[in-house]
């Protein structure tokens, strides 16, 4: 749960996909994914990923669809938080679109903020996660780390 | 160094001298918005509450931070099913024993607009809500940002939040816009201007000259619209009209606070309100927007006018400015739903709903209706004063969604086809 070293085989989305469509494991986009996706599978999206509406069953369907991490061009404020309050490591990785191809098996390193392509051998370096959301990840999530710390320190 | 408005208030809040973008903070929570269907269980199977009591249970509490800076709103009346009924029966358990403050009735209406009209925001104010378009309140001088349900869950317990603070950028404002255009334009030309790229998870500032001239409701919906070009919020300085406009609804005290003047902005667009036409965001990004007279022509089988962007008092005049006289083309609906009961009333008071029914349009009661309920079938096109026209959002996903303001709805409505609202004048 929550793990920040995670290695897994990628699926890749496109640019501008909003909440709405993330829904039902990325169900706007591709009613079958559900199917198709494996605990442990990387999530790999274009930019702007998760704009829109900040209703959490769509990011929620993602964690419980068993997927490992989110790895994005860039990741709308709102549903960044949610992935790392509800216990999904997530980054914004600029070049990643372009450097992973559908099926790669990726490395991604959540606290160094790094991704290794392990087919390819190239590597990416990410936005690395503030201190807090690495603690709130590491708790599995915003509520169970407020309920083993009770406030934010 | 210079500070903008934005980092003025988060360092307040975070108890801090200064604060740089880029930094993280904790800062203190001075008032929380949270909608009715928080409290469903479409997110998590214990319920907003359910979850909450947990979560206070372990920190030995019973109690949320102060119930007193937590406001509820039944976005939705009457609920429309069992699972909203039920959100809305905890919702009022939740206020009554957390004693917070919590609105339905006639009281009512959308959430953001009862937070601003029954005197919640107030310039200078650290405030989150359980809704992505509590940005609204920037428009009043405050820092507003949405947050999603187990953030909330958070805010409830600590009365607190981290974040990291956002780059800004400035539109300098100068100038005075032209008939029919009001925040709606501004802000669509605005996304058109910078996509995504430019403003995502930004701050957005509106100030210069040009916003002495601009409305509330017009500065309301310009925020509103910050989070569809994906900022974490908007803000406009307050000024005189601020202040009148808090005054007349609130006695309590507030700051007023500017950016400094060498502030530090990472971009800065200027912007002739002079040379903004009346906007239209094409399928199926806010940002897909130009000039009205491109879209001129293109036939829809809805119009909507409401919402939190655009359902305001300003809103109902300019829709009845066109309205008045005329009739909506046969064939063609034109559903108009006030976003607040006051607005409502507003307008029942003016006649301004008389003109509605005499032209053929359909009045609702005011909560977020179509902007939330699919009302569209496959292939129909809407032309809608709401802020998002992604892919599917009032239907199927061969139902498209056009945006623009009021009078741009109401003028398409009576031709049947997309028209620029200065042909009805």
């Amino acid at each position: 749960m929550g793990a920040l070293l995670i290695r897994g085989r990628t699926w890749k989305f496109g640019d501008s996909i909003d909440s709405g469509n993330i829904d039902g494991v990325m169900g706007g986009v591709d009613p079958e994914f559900k199917n198709k996706v494996k605990p442990g599978d990387i999530l790999v999206a274009g930019k702007f990923l998760g704009m829109g509406a900040s209703d959490e069953h769509a990011p929620r369907s993602l964690k419980q669809a068993g997927i490992a991490g989110v790895v994005a061009e860039s990741i709308s404020n709102i549903f960044m938080r949610t992935l790392i309050n509800i216990g999904l490591p997530s980054m914004e990785c600029p070049g990643i679109a372009g450097a992973v191809s559908e099926g790669d098996e990726i490395e991604v390193d959540f606290v160094a903020g790094r991704v290794r392509n392990l087919r390819s051998g190239q590597t990416l370096n990410g936005d690395s996660l503030p201190e807090f959301a690495l603690q709130i990840l590491s708790s599995g999530g915003l509520i169970s780390y407020l309920k083993n710390d009770g406030q934010f320190k | 160094m210079g500070m903008t408005l934005t980092e003025k208030i988060i360092a307040r809040a975070a108890n801090r001298k200064s604060v740089n973008a880029g930094d993280i903070v904790v800062a203190n929570v001075d008032k929380l918005y949270i909608k009715d269907l928080r409290f469903s269980k479409k997110e998590d199977a214990k319920g907003l509450y359910g979850v909450l009591l947990e979560v206070l249970q372990s920190m030995g509490k019973q109690q949320v931070w102060n119930g007193g800076s937590v406001v509820v709103n039944l976005d939705e009346q009457p609920p429309r099913n069992e699972r909203r009924a039920e959100g809305q029966e905890r919702a009022r358990d939740f206020a009554r024993e957390q004693r917070a403050i919590l609105y339905e009735g006639q009281e009512g209406g959308i959430g953001h607009n009862v937070m601003v009209e029954h005197g919640h925001v107030k310039p200078g104010e650290f405030i989150v809500g359980g809704d992505s378009h509590t940005c609204t309140y920037g428009a009043l001088g405050a820092f507003a940002t949405g947050i999603g349900f187990t953030e909330t869950v958070g805010v409830l317990a600590s009365g607190q939040i981290w974040l990291k603070v956002p780059k800004t950028i400035r539109f300098d404002l100068a100038g005075r816009a032209g008939p029919f255009v009001v925040g709606k334009d501004i802000v669509l030309w605005a996304a058109g201007k910078i996509g995504y790229e430019g403003a995502i998870n930004r701050t957005l500032e509106y100030s210069g000259p040009g916003v002495k001239e601009i409305s509330i409701e017009s500065r309301l919906t310009m925020c509103n619209m910050a989070v569809e070009m994906i900022a974490v919020n908007a803000i406009i300085p307050p000024d005189e009209r601020t202040v009148a406009y808090v005054r007349e609804i609130s006695n309590e005290e507030f700051s007023l606070l500017d950016s400094d003047p060498d502030a530090i902005y990472e971009q800065v667009y200027r912007v002739d309100l002079e040379r903004i036409e009346p906007q239209v965001a094409a399928p199926e990004y806010p940002a897909n927007a130009h000039p009205v007279s491109e879209f001129k022509g293109v036939r829809i089988d809805q119009g909507f006018i409401g919402t939190c962007t655009n359902g305001r008092i300003e809103d109902l005049r300019m829709a009845a400015a066109i309205l008045r006289g005329r009739k909506v083309k046969s064939g063609v609906r034109l559903i108009i739903t006030p976003a607040s009961f006051i607005a409502y009333r507003l307008a029942e008071r003016e006649g301004l709903l008389d003109i509605f029914k005499q032209a053929d349009a359909v009045v609702t009661s005011s909560e977020c209706g179509l902007c939330v309920r699919p009302s569209l079938s496959a292939g129909e096109v809407c032309i809608s004063a709401g802020n998002r026209n992604y892919r599917g959002r009032m239907g199927p996903k061969k139902s498209s969604v056009f945006l623009s303001n009021a009078a741009t709805v109401a003028a398409s409505a009576v031709a049947g086809q997309i028209a620029d609202p200065r042909d009805y004048l």
